[in-house]
Protein backbone atom coordinates (compact mmCIF):
# COMPACT_ATOMS: atom_id res chain seq x y z
CA UNK A 1 0.00 0.00 0.00
CA UNK A 2 2.89 2.39 0.66
CA UNK A 3 4.73 1.59 -2.11
CA UNK A 4 1.64 2.46 -4.49
CA UNK A 5 1.31 5.87 -2.69
CA UNK A 6 5.26 6.75 -2.47
CA UNK A 7 4.84 5.99 -6.52
CA UNK A 8 1.55 7.84 -6.64
CA UNK A 9 3.47 10.85 -5.16
CA UNK A 10 6.76 10.62 -6.63
CA UNK A 11 4.35 10.57 -10.42
CA UNK A 12 2.29 13.15 -8.97
CA UNK A 13 6.19 15.28 -8.21
CA UNK A 14 7.30 14.70 -11.99
CA UNK A 15 3.80 16.08 -13.00
CA UNK A 16 4.06 19.36 -11.26
CA UNK A 17 7.51 19.87 -11.94
CA UNK A 18 6.65 19.48 -15.77
CA UNK A 19 3.78 21.62 -15.44
CA UNK A 20 6.06 24.69 -14.18
CA UNK A 21 8.63 23.72 -16.55
CA UNK A 22 5.89 24.22 -19.10
CA UNK A 23 4.25 27.33 -17.63
CA UNK A 24 7.61 28.77 -17.36
CA UNK A 25 8.73 28.29 -20.41
CA UNK A 26 5.70 29.03 -21.69
CA UNK A 27 5.67 32.85 -20.25
CA UNK A 28 9.76 33.09 -21.22
CA UNK A 29 7.85 32.64 -24.69
CA UNK A 30 5.27 35.05 -24.25
CA UNK A 31 7.15 37.82 -22.86
CA UNK A 32 9.59 37.53 -25.51
CA UNK A 33 7.02 37.95 -28.05
CA UNK A 34 5.99 41.31 -26.56
CA UNK A 35 9.16 41.78 -27.17
CA UNK A 36 9.19 41.42 -30.61
CA UNK A 37 5.90 43.01 -30.79
CA UNK A 38 7.68 45.91 -29.42
CA UNK A 39 10.37 45.49 -31.70
CA UNK A 40 8.63 45.32 -34.53
CA UNK A 41 6.34 48.73 -34.13
CA UNK A 42 9.60 50.77 -33.20
CA UNK A 43 11.60 49.64 -36.10
CA UNK A 44 7.79 50.38 -38.01
CA UNK A 45 7.69 54.03 -36.31
CA UNK A 46 11.73 55.11 -37.24
CA UNK A 47 11.47 54.04 -40.40
CA UNK A 48 8.04 55.88 -40.72
CA UNK A 49 9.94 58.92 -39.50
CA UNK A 50 12.58 58.59 -41.78
CA UNK A 51 10.67 58.18 -44.95
CA UNK A 52 9.06 61.43 -43.63
CA UNK A 53 11.81 63.74 -42.38
CA UNK A 54 13.09 62.67 -46.11
CA UNK A 55 9.70 63.75 -48.09
CA UNK A 56 9.99 66.80 -46.04
CA UNK A 57 13.73 67.48 -47.10
CA UNK A 58 12.68 67.03 -50.63
CA UNK A 59 9.60 69.34 -50.71
CA UNK A 60 12.20 72.08 -49.00
CA UNK A 61 13.28 73.44 -51.89
CA UNK A 62 16.74 72.93 -50.46
CA UNK A 63 17.70 70.35 -53.10
CA UNK A 64 17.87 70.92 -56.44
CA UNK A 65 15.32 69.50 -58.68
CA UNK A 66 16.74 65.97 -59.68
CA UNK A 67 18.00 65.13 -56.24
CA UNK A 68 14.75 65.99 -54.72
CA UNK A 69 12.57 64.01 -57.24
CA UNK A 70 14.64 60.97 -56.67
CA UNK A 71 14.48 61.12 -52.50
CA UNK A 72 10.55 62.36 -52.95
CA UNK A 73 10.34 58.75 -55.04
CA UNK A 74 12.40 56.22 -53.00
CA UNK A 75 10.54 58.11 -49.57
CA UNK A 76 7.09 57.59 -51.12
CA UNK A 77 7.72 54.04 -52.13
CA UNK A 78 8.53 53.74 -48.41
CA UNK A 79 5.61 55.05 -46.95
CA UNK A 80 3.14 52.95 -49.32
CA UNK A 81 4.63 50.01 -48.65
CA UNK A 82 2.96 48.36 -46.01
CA UNK A 83 5.41 46.32 -43.38
CA UNK A 84 3.52 42.53 -44.53
CA UNK A 85 5.36 42.16 -47.69
CA UNK A 86 8.89 41.31 -45.76
CA UNK A 87 10.87 40.56 -48.34
CA UNK A 88 9.12 44.29 -50.84
CA UNK A 89 10.11 46.70 -47.57
CA UNK A 90 13.23 45.64 -47.23
CA UNK A 91 14.48 46.18 -50.83
CA UNK A 92 12.29 49.34 -50.53
CA UNK A 93 14.10 50.48 -47.40
CA UNK A 94 17.66 49.74 -48.95
CA UNK A 95 16.94 51.84 -51.95
CA UNK A 96 15.59 54.89 -49.82
CA UNK A 97 18.81 54.95 -47.40
CA UNK A 98 20.83 55.04 -51.31
CA UNK A 99 19.00 57.66 -51.96
CA UNK A 100 19.79 59.23 -48.72
CA UNK A 101 23.64 58.38 -49.62
CA UNK A 102 23.28 60.33 -53.03
CA UNK A 103 21.32 63.05 -51.76
CA UNK A 104 23.22 63.84 -48.92
CA UNK A 105 26.84 63.81 -50.05
CA UNK A 106 29.43 65.90 -47.54
CA UNK A 107 29.41 68.93 -50.08
CA UNK A 108 25.49 68.79 -50.17
CA UNK A 109 25.38 68.59 -46.21
CA UNK A 110 28.03 71.72 -45.83
CA UNK A 111 25.84 73.60 -48.18
CA UNK A 112 22.69 72.48 -46.24
CA UNK A 113 23.76 73.59 -42.86
CA UNK A 114 25.22 77.32 -44.43
CA UNK A 115 21.59 77.65 -45.59
CA UNK A 116 19.94 78.49 -42.21
CA UNK A 117 18.54 77.03 -39.67
CA UNK A 118 15.68 75.38 -41.87
CA UNK A 119 18.89 73.37 -43.69
CA UNK A 120 20.03 72.38 -40.27
CA UNK A 121 16.73 71.18 -38.67
CA UNK A 122 15.60 69.28 -41.47
CA UNK A 123 19.38 67.34 -41.26
CA UNK A 124 19.12 66.98 -37.63
CA UNK A 125 15.75 65.21 -38.19
CA UNK A 126 16.93 62.94 -40.94
CA UNK A 127 20.10 61.59 -38.99
CA UNK A 128 18.34 61.30 -35.88
CA UNK A 129 15.94 59.12 -37.83
CA UNK A 130 18.40 57.27 -39.26
CA UNK A 131 20.35 56.22 -36.70
CA UNK A 132 17.11 55.44 -34.75
CA UNK A 133 16.54 53.13 -37.78
CA UNK A 134 19.79 51.37 -37.09
CA UNK A 135 19.21 51.08 -33.58
CA UNK A 136 15.73 50.11 -33.92
CA UNK A 137 16.72 47.20 -36.56
CA UNK A 138 19.24 45.77 -34.43
CA UNK A 139 17.47 45.53 -31.66
CA UNK A 140 14.62 43.94 -33.52
CA UNK A 141 16.82 41.40 -35.03
CA UNK A 142 18.42 40.96 -31.20
CA UNK A 143 15.39 39.69 -30.46
CA UNK A 144 14.59 37.98 -33.38
CA UNK A 145 17.44 35.91 -32.49
CA UNK A 146 15.98 35.38 -28.93
CA UNK A 147 12.92 34.04 -30.12
CA UNK A 148 14.11 31.49 -32.67
CA UNK A 149 16.60 30.07 -29.43
CA UNK A 150 13.72 29.28 -27.32
CA UNK A 151 11.40 27.97 -30.24
CA UNK A 152 14.29 25.82 -31.22
CA UNK A 153 13.90 24.05 -27.63
CA UNK A 154 12.48 20.80 -28.11
CA UNK A 155 10.14 21.14 -24.96
CA UNK A 156 8.58 24.36 -27.14
CA UNK A 157 8.20 22.41 -30.23
CA UNK A 158 6.87 19.32 -29.00
CA UNK A 159 3.98 21.17 -26.54
CA UNK A 160 3.36 23.86 -29.19
CA UNK A 161 3.91 26.14 -27.02
CA UNK A 162 4.49 28.72 -29.69
CA UNK A 163 1.51 28.81 -30.57
CA UNK A 164 0.20 29.47 -34.26
CA UNK A 165 2.64 32.99 -34.18
CA UNK A 166 4.69 32.77 -37.02
CA UNK A 167 8.62 32.03 -36.86
CA UNK A 168 10.41 35.54 -37.18
CA UNK A 169 12.85 36.44 -38.94
CA UNK A 170 15.73 39.04 -39.15
CA UNK A 171 15.24 41.93 -41.18
CA UNK A 172 17.86 42.21 -43.55
CA UNK A 173 18.44 46.18 -45.32
CA UNK A 174 21.09 48.42 -45.76
CA UNK A 175 20.42 50.83 -43.32
CA UNK A 176 24.06 53.18 -43.49
CA UNK A 177 23.95 56.54 -42.72
CA UNK A 178 24.15 58.81 -45.26
CA UNK A 179 28.38 59.89 -45.32
CA UNK A 180 27.46 63.56 -44.84
CA UNK A 181 25.48 62.94 -42.31
CA UNK A 182 27.83 61.19 -40.10
CA UNK A 183 29.39 63.28 -37.06
CA UNK B 1 12.82 61.19 -18.63
CA UNK B 2 13.36 59.02 -15.25
CA UNK B 3 16.38 57.01 -16.01
CA UNK B 4 17.42 54.13 -13.41
CA UNK B 5 21.21 53.44 -14.26
CA UNK B 6 22.66 49.74 -12.11
CA UNK B 7 26.47 49.92 -11.25
CA UNK B 8 27.68 46.62 -10.00
CA UNK B 9 30.81 47.61 -8.56
CA UNK B 10 31.50 49.42 -5.71
CA UNK B 11 31.53 52.71 -5.29
CA UNK B 12 34.19 52.25 -2.72
CA UNK B 13 36.67 52.10 -5.13
CA UNK B 14 37.12 53.95 -8.09
CA UNK B 15 37.02 52.05 -11.44
CA UNK B 16 36.43 52.02 -15.01
CA UNK B 17 32.68 51.02 -14.64
CA UNK B 18 31.88 53.52 -11.81
CA UNK B 19 33.65 56.47 -13.64
CA UNK B 20 31.59 56.04 -16.60
CA UNK B 21 27.96 55.25 -14.66
CA UNK B 22 28.97 58.84 -13.05
CA UNK B 23 29.77 60.65 -15.36
CA UNK B 24 26.92 59.50 -17.81
CA UNK B 25 24.78 60.17 -14.77
CA UNK B 26 25.74 63.69 -14.05
CA UNK B 27 25.49 64.23 -17.97
CA UNK B 28 21.80 63.35 -17.96
CA UNK B 29 21.29 65.31 -15.05
CA UNK B 30 22.42 68.79 -16.59
CA UNK B 31 20.39 67.54 -19.51
CA UNK B 32 17.10 67.96 -17.10
CA UNK B 33 16.54 64.29 -16.71
CA UNK B 34 15.87 62.63 -13.09
CA UNK B 35 18.59 59.93 -12.81
CA UNK B 36 18.96 57.39 -9.80
CA UNK B 37 21.80 55.17 -9.58
CA UNK B 38 22.24 52.11 -7.27
CA UNK B 39 25.49 50.86 -6.63
CA UNK B 40 26.84 48.93 -3.36
CA UNK B 41 28.86 51.29 -1.10
CA UNK B 42 29.96 51.46 2.38
CA UNK B 43 28.05 53.57 4.73
CA UNK B 44 31.02 55.85 5.31
CA UNK B 45 31.30 56.12 2.01
CA UNK B 46 30.57 59.97 0.67
CA UNK B 47 28.14 59.53 -2.42
CA UNK B 48 26.75 61.61 -4.78
CA UNK B 49 22.79 62.59 -3.79
CA UNK B 50 21.64 60.80 -6.94
CA UNK B 51 23.52 57.57 -5.76
CA UNK B 52 21.62 55.09 -3.51
CA UNK B 53 23.71 52.59 -1.96
CA UNK B 54 22.51 48.92 -2.24
CA UNK B 55 24.56 48.12 1.02
CA UNK B 56 28.49 47.17 1.89
CA UNK B 57 30.58 45.06 -0.68
CA UNK B 58 32.04 42.04 -0.22
CA UNK B 59 35.64 41.61 -2.00
CA UNK B 60 34.98 38.41 -4.58
CA UNK B 61 37.22 36.94 -6.89
CA UNK B 62 35.65 36.98 -10.36
CA UNK B 63 36.16 36.19 -13.85
CA UNK B 64 40.38 36.86 -13.14
CA UNK B 65 40.58 39.58 -10.61
CA UNK B 66 39.15 40.97 -7.21
CA UNK B 67 36.30 42.98 -7.45
CA UNK B 68 33.99 44.43 -4.54
CA UNK B 69 30.07 43.44 -5.59
CA UNK B 70 27.30 42.80 -3.49
CA UNK B 71 24.59 40.24 -3.26
CA UNK B 72 22.53 37.78 -1.16
CA UNK B 73 18.61 37.96 -0.02
CA UNK B 74 19.00 41.70 1.71
CA UNK B 75 20.24 43.02 -1.07
CA UNK B 76 17.84 41.48 -3.51
CA UNK B 77 15.29 43.57 -1.46
CA UNK B 78 16.78 47.02 -1.43
CA UNK B 79 16.62 46.24 -5.42
CA UNK B 80 12.97 45.55 -5.34
CA UNK B 81 12.41 48.44 -3.55
CA UNK B 82 14.50 50.91 -5.38
CA UNK B 83 12.82 49.54 -8.75
CA UNK B 84 9.64 50.24 -7.17
CA UNK B 85 9.95 53.41 -5.88
CA UNK B 86 11.99 55.12 -8.55
CA UNK B 87 9.11 53.91 -11.62
CA UNK B 88 11.97 54.59 -14.16
CA UNK B 89 11.25 55.37 -17.64
CA UNK B 90 14.12 52.99 -18.95
CA UNK B 91 16.60 51.07 -16.67
CA UNK B 92 20.08 51.49 -17.68
CA UNK B 93 22.09 48.28 -16.08
CA UNK B 94 25.90 47.92 -16.43
CA UNK B 95 27.83 45.26 -16.59
CA UNK B 96 24.24 42.51 -16.27
CA UNK B 97 26.23 39.37 -16.26
CA UNK B 98 27.99 39.93 -13.00
CA UNK B 99 26.95 38.66 -10.01
CA UNK B 100 25.71 41.94 -8.07
CA UNK B 101 23.24 44.48 -7.87
CA UNK B 102 22.90 44.46 -12.01
CA UNK B 103 21.89 40.87 -12.18
CA UNK B 104 19.58 41.31 -9.05
CA UNK B 105 17.59 44.37 -10.96
CA UNK B 106 17.65 42.44 -14.34
CA UNK B 107 15.87 39.33 -12.34
CA UNK B 108 13.33 41.93 -10.67
CA UNK B 109 12.72 44.75 -13.47
CA UNK B 110 9.97 44.42 -15.50
CA UNK B 111 9.89 47.62 -18.25
CA UNK B 112 12.56 48.95 -20.93
CA UNK B 113 15.66 47.72 -20.13
CA UNK B 114 18.96 48.55 -21.80
CA UNK B 115 21.85 47.14 -20.46
CA UNK B 116 25.25 47.97 -21.53
CA UNK B 117 28.61 45.50 -21.82
CA UNK B 118 31.71 46.30 -20.76
CA UNK B 119 34.20 43.27 -20.35
CA UNK B 120 36.17 41.89 -22.97
CA UNK B 121 36.64 38.05 -22.55
CA UNK B 122 36.21 36.00 -25.40
CA UNK B 123 36.94 32.81 -23.87
CA UNK B 124 36.19 32.58 -20.47
CA UNK B 125 35.23 29.56 -18.58
CA UNK B 126 33.47 32.11 -15.70
CA UNK B 127 31.43 33.80 -18.78
CA UNK B 128 30.73 29.98 -20.66
CA UNK B 129 29.22 28.87 -17.31
CA UNK B 130 27.28 32.18 -16.59
CA UNK B 131 25.48 33.56 -19.37
CA UNK B 132 23.17 29.85 -19.84
CA UNK B 133 22.80 30.72 -16.31
CA UNK B 134 21.08 33.84 -16.68
CA UNK B 135 19.71 33.48 -20.63
CA UNK B 136 16.48 33.78 -19.43
CA UNK B 137 16.87 37.03 -17.98
CA UNK B 138 18.72 38.29 -20.26
CA UNK B 139 16.00 38.08 -22.52
CA UNK B 140 14.83 40.68 -21.21
CA UNK B 141 16.70 43.10 -22.38
CA UNK B 142 15.31 45.00 -25.23
CA UNK B 143 18.60 47.17 -26.13
CA UNK B 144 22.22 45.85 -25.74
CA UNK B 145 25.18 48.30 -26.21
CA UNK B 146 28.81 46.94 -25.80
CA UNK B 147 31.51 49.71 -25.40
CA UNK B 148 33.87 48.44 -28.01
CA UNK B 149 34.47 45.94 -30.88
CA UNK B 150 35.78 43.88 -27.96
CA UNK B 151 33.30 43.90 -25.39
CA UNK B 152 30.49 43.32 -28.68
CA UNK B 153 32.29 40.31 -29.84
CA UNK B 154 31.84 38.90 -25.96
CA UNK B 155 28.18 39.67 -26.55
CA UNK B 156 28.07 38.08 -29.58
CA UNK B 157 29.79 35.21 -28.70
CA UNK B 158 28.35 34.70 -25.43
CA UNK B 159 24.59 35.66 -25.84
CA UNK B 160 24.32 35.41 -29.63
CA UNK B 161 22.53 38.68 -31.48
CA UNK B 162 24.11 41.79 -31.41
CA UNK B 163 25.15 44.74 -29.56
CA UNK B 164 25.09 48.31 -30.17
CA UNK B 165 28.83 49.85 -29.81
CA UNK B 166 28.45 53.25 -27.84
CA UNK B 167 32.15 54.24 -26.76
CA UNK B 168 33.07 55.40 -23.11
CA UNK B 169 32.63 59.02 -23.16
CA UNK B 170 35.12 61.70 -21.78
CA UNK B 171 34.83 65.56 -20.84
CA UNK B 172 37.18 66.21 -23.16
CA UNK B 173 36.86 70.20 -22.09
CA UNK B 174 37.81 69.01 -18.54
CA UNK B 175 40.95 67.49 -19.74
CA UNK B 176 41.46 70.30 -22.46
CA UNK B 177 41.89 73.02 -20.30
CA UNK B 178 44.09 71.58 -17.90
CA UNK B 179 46.89 73.80 -16.73
CA UNK B 180 50.17 72.90 -17.32
CA UNK B 181 52.40 72.19 -14.18
CA UNK B 182 55.64 73.52 -14.58
CA UNK B 183 57.43 70.74 -12.30
CA UNK B 184 55.92 67.96 -15.04
CA UNK B 185 57.33 70.22 -17.79
CA UNK B 186 59.90 68.00 -20.02
CA UNK B 187 62.76 69.86 -21.41
CA UNK B 188 65.06 68.66 -24.03
CA UNK B 189 67.36 67.46 -21.77
CA UNK B 190 65.54 66.45 -19.16
CA UNK B 191 62.03 64.92 -21.04
CA UNK B 192 59.01 63.83 -19.09
CA UNK B 193 57.12 60.33 -19.81
CA UNK B 194 54.19 59.17 -17.92
CA UNK B 195 52.69 55.94 -16.56
CA UNK B 196 49.15 56.16 -14.88
CA UNK B 197 47.40 52.94 -13.14
CA UNK B 198 47.80 50.34 -10.27
CA UNK B 199 51.14 49.55 -10.17
CA UNK B 200 51.17 46.03 -8.86
CA UNK B 201 48.70 45.32 -11.64
CA UNK B 202 50.84 43.14 -14.02
CA UNK B 203 48.30 43.96 -17.10
CA UNK B 204 48.86 47.51 -16.30
CA UNK B 205 52.35 47.33 -17.88
CA UNK B 206 54.13 48.88 -15.49
CA UNK B 207 57.21 46.02 -15.65
CA UNK B 208 56.69 46.25 -19.39
CA UNK B 209 58.11 49.85 -19.17
CA UNK B 210 60.26 49.50 -16.78
CA UNK B 211 62.39 46.77 -18.85
CA UNK B 212 62.32 48.76 -21.33
CA UNK B 213 63.71 51.98 -19.76
CA UNK B 214 67.16 51.00 -19.33
CA UNK B 215 67.42 50.97 -23.12
CA UNK B 216 65.71 54.37 -23.35
CA UNK B 217 68.13 55.87 -20.42
CA UNK B 218 71.43 54.49 -22.08
CA UNK B 219 70.53 57.27 -24.63
CA UNK B 220 68.76 60.15 -22.89
CA UNK B 221 70.15 59.86 -19.10
CA UNK B 222 68.06 62.47 -18.41
CA UNK B 223 64.62 61.27 -19.04
CA UNK B 224 62.04 61.23 -15.77
CA UNK B 225 59.18 58.93 -15.28
CA UNK B 226 56.39 59.98 -13.75
CA UNK B 227 54.46 57.01 -12.03
CA UNK B 228 50.92 57.98 -10.70
CA UNK B 229 48.98 55.03 -9.29
CA UNK B 230 48.49 53.62 -6.11
CA UNK B 231 50.63 50.59 -4.61
CA UNK B 232 53.71 49.82 -2.72
CA UNK B 233 56.87 52.09 -4.15
CA UNK B 234 59.13 49.51 -2.54
CA UNK B 235 57.19 46.58 -3.88
CA UNK B 236 57.78 47.87 -7.15
CA UNK B 237 60.91 49.18 -7.38
CA UNK B 238 62.44 45.88 -5.53
CA UNK B 239 61.75 43.98 -9.58
CA UNK B 240 62.95 46.75 -11.61
CA UNK B 241 66.28 46.85 -13.22
CA UNK B 242 69.26 48.54 -11.92
CA UNK B 243 68.65 52.49 -12.24
CA UNK B 244 65.38 52.12 -13.30
CA UNK B 245 64.00 53.16 -9.95
CA UNK B 246 66.29 56.16 -10.10
CA UNK B 247 64.97 57.81 -12.83
CA UNK B 248 60.98 57.20 -11.78
CA UNK B 249 59.24 59.55 -9.62
CA UNK B 250 56.01 58.54 -7.32
CA UNK B 251 53.37 60.49 -6.99
CA UNK B 252 50.80 57.71 -5.87
CA UNK B 253 47.21 58.09 -6.11
CA UNK B 254 46.40 61.35 -8.09
CA UNK B 255 43.02 63.52 -8.16
CA UNK B 256 41.17 63.98 -11.46
CA UNK B 257 42.91 67.68 -11.55
CA UNK B 258 46.42 66.42 -11.26
CA UNK B 259 45.71 63.70 -13.40
CA UNK B 260 44.44 66.18 -16.36
CA UNK B 261 47.29 67.97 -15.85
CA UNK B 262 50.36 65.48 -15.61
CA UNK B 263 48.80 64.08 -18.89
CA UNK B 264 48.89 68.09 -20.62
CA UNK B 265 52.05 68.28 -19.02
CA UNK B 266 54.41 65.56 -19.42
CA UNK B 267 56.04 64.54 -23.61
CA UNK B 268 55.27 61.22 -24.04
CA UNK B 269 51.82 59.60 -22.42
CA UNK B 270 52.83 55.89 -22.07
CA UNK B 271 50.28 53.46 -21.81
CA UNK B 272 52.11 49.20 -22.07
CA UNK B 273 48.75 47.67 -20.53
CA UNK B 274 49.43 43.96 -21.57
CA UNK B 275 45.53 42.89 -22.07
CA UNK B 276 42.33 42.60 -20.44
CA UNK B 277 41.57 46.24 -21.57
CA UNK B 278 38.21 46.76 -23.32
CA UNK B 279 38.38 49.90 -24.36
CA UNK B 280 41.25 52.35 -23.07
CA UNK B 281 39.50 55.69 -21.49
CA UNK B 282 42.81 57.02 -20.40
CA UNK B 283 44.04 57.27 -23.96
CA UNK B 284 41.27 59.77 -24.81
CA UNK B 285 41.80 61.69 -22.14
CA UNK B 286 45.42 61.97 -22.72
CA UNK B 287 44.39 62.73 -26.47
CA UNK B 288 42.15 65.24 -24.98
CA UNK B 289 44.81 67.02 -22.70
CA UNK B 290 46.73 66.86 -25.59
CA UNK B 291 49.57 64.88 -24.97
CA UNK B 292 50.85 62.26 -27.47
CA UNK B 293 50.43 59.11 -26.54
CA UNK B 294 52.37 55.62 -26.98
CA UNK B 295 50.51 52.49 -26.56
CA UNK B 296 50.85 48.81 -26.83
CA UNK B 297 49.05 47.60 -29.70
CA UNK B 298 46.24 45.67 -28.01
CA UNK B 299 42.42 45.84 -30.71
CA UNK B 300 41.32 48.05 -27.97
CA UNK B 301 44.01 51.04 -28.23
CA UNK B 302 44.72 50.61 -31.61
CA UNK B 303 41.39 50.83 -32.22
CA UNK B 304 41.13 54.13 -29.95
CA UNK B 305 43.87 55.85 -31.93
CA UNK B 306 42.66 54.89 -35.24
CA UNK B 307 44.57 52.43 -36.23
CA UNK B 308 48.49 54.48 -35.23
CA UNK B 309 47.53 57.67 -36.75
CA UNK B 310 46.75 59.17 -33.59
CA UNK B 311 48.89 58.36 -31.64
CA UNK B 312 52.42 56.01 -31.82
CA UNK B 313 51.73 51.91 -31.35
CA UNK B 314 54.53 49.49 -29.78
CA UNK B 315 54.29 46.04 -29.83
CA UNK B 316 52.38 44.52 -27.14
CA UNK B 317 54.93 42.98 -24.34
CA UNK B 318 58.16 43.67 -26.23
CA UNK B 319 60.08 46.19 -24.46
CA UNK B 320 62.89 46.69 -26.72
CA UNK B 321 60.13 47.73 -29.34
CA UNK B 322 58.84 49.74 -27.09
CA UNK B 323 62.19 51.63 -26.11
CA UNK B 324 62.45 51.95 -29.91
CA UNK B 325 59.52 53.75 -30.49
CA UNK B 326 60.03 56.28 -26.95
CA UNK B 327 63.71 57.09 -28.24
CA UNK B 328 62.25 57.62 -31.67
CA UNK B 329 59.47 60.27 -30.27
CA UNK B 330 61.32 61.94 -27.44
CA UNK B 331 63.91 62.59 -30.31
CA UNK B 332 61.23 64.06 -32.49
CA UNK B 333 59.09 67.06 -30.93
CA UNK B 334 57.39 67.63 -34.53
CA UNK B 335 55.94 64.10 -34.90
CA UNK B 336 54.98 64.91 -30.98
CA UNK B 337 52.89 67.39 -31.97
CA UNK B 338 51.47 66.10 -35.01
CA UNK B 339 50.26 63.43 -32.85
CA UNK B 340 49.14 65.57 -30.38
CA UNK B 341 47.03 67.80 -32.44
CA UNK B 342 45.57 64.78 -34.34
CA UNK B 343 44.53 63.31 -31.00
CA UNK B 344 43.07 66.29 -30.04
CA UNK B 345 40.44 65.68 -32.93
CA UNK B 346 40.26 62.48 -32.23
CA UNK B 347 38.90 63.01 -28.68
CA UNK B 348 36.07 65.32 -30.04
CA UNK B 349 34.39 61.66 -30.92
CA UNK B 350 34.45 60.84 -27.54
CA UNK B 351 33.30 63.42 -25.85
CA UNK B 352 29.70 62.85 -23.64
CA UNK B 353 27.96 64.85 -25.58
CA UNK B 354 28.03 63.16 -28.24
CA UNK B 355 28.11 60.02 -26.73
CA UNK B 356 25.13 60.31 -24.26
CA UNK B 357 23.13 61.56 -27.14
CA UNK B 358 23.73 57.95 -28.27
CA UNK B 359 22.50 56.59 -25.52
CA UNK B 360 19.70 58.27 -25.09
CA UNK B 361 18.78 57.76 -28.66
CA UNK B 362 18.72 53.85 -27.56
CA UNK B 363 16.67 54.84 -24.29
CA UNK B 364 14.05 56.27 -26.68
CA UNK B 365 13.82 53.75 -28.82
CA UNK B 366 13.66 50.72 -26.84
CA UNK B 367 10.52 52.94 -24.64
CA UNK B 368 9.13 53.42 -27.80
CA UNK B 369 9.05 49.58 -28.16
CA UNK B 370 7.63 49.56 -24.92
CA UNK B 371 4.59 51.92 -25.28
CA UNK B 372 3.38 50.63 -28.93
CA UNK B 373 3.41 47.27 -26.95
CA UNK B 374 0.97 48.89 -24.23
CA UNK B 375 -1.08 50.66 -26.41
CA UNK B 376 -1.97 47.52 -28.15
CA UNK B 377 -2.08 44.87 -25.62
CA UNK B 378 -3.46 42.00 -27.14
CA UNK B 379 -0.80 40.86 -28.44
CA UNK B 380 -1.03 37.30 -30.70
CA UNK B 381 0.06 34.98 -28.58
CA UNK B 382 -2.11 36.44 -25.31
CA UNK B 383 -5.20 36.33 -27.78
CA UNK B 384 -4.45 32.57 -28.68
CA UNK B 385 -4.22 31.79 -24.50
CA UNK B 386 -7.26 33.10 -23.84
CA UNK B 387 -8.76 30.93 -26.80
CA UNK B 388 -9.11 33.44 -29.18
CA UNK B 389 -8.35 33.35 -32.79
CA UNK B 390 -4.70 33.23 -33.29
CA UNK B 391 -3.64 33.99 -36.82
Amino acid sequence: MTETLTWVFAVLFVLVVVAWYLTYTAARLDRLHVRLTGTVAALDAQLVRRAEASVELANSGLLDGATALILAGAAAQSLETPDEDGEIREAVESDLTEALSLALTSEVVDDLRQSGPLGVDHLERLSSACTRVQLARRFHNDAVTDVRRVRRKLVVRLFHLAGHTPMPGTVEFNDEVPPGLEP
Amino acid sequence: MRIGIVCPYSFDVPGGVQFHVRDLAEYFIGDGHEVSVLAPADSDTALPDYVVSAGRATPVRYNGSVARLNFGPVTAGKVSRWLDHGEFDVLHLHEPVTPSVSVLALLAADGPIVATFHTSMVRSRTMQTAYPLVRPSLEKIAGRIAVSEDARRTVTTHIGGDAVVIPNGVYVDRFARAPRRPEWLGTPDRPTIAFLGRMAEPRKGLPVLAAALPDVLREIPGLRVLVAGPGEVEQVTAGMPPGVAEACEFLGAVSDEDKASLLASVDVYVAPNTGGESFGIILIEAMSAGSCVLASDLSAFSRVLDGGRTGELFRNEEPAHLAQALLTLLRDPERRAVLAEAGRQRARHFDWSVVAAKIMAVYETVIEGRSAVLNQPASRWSRFLRGGLGR
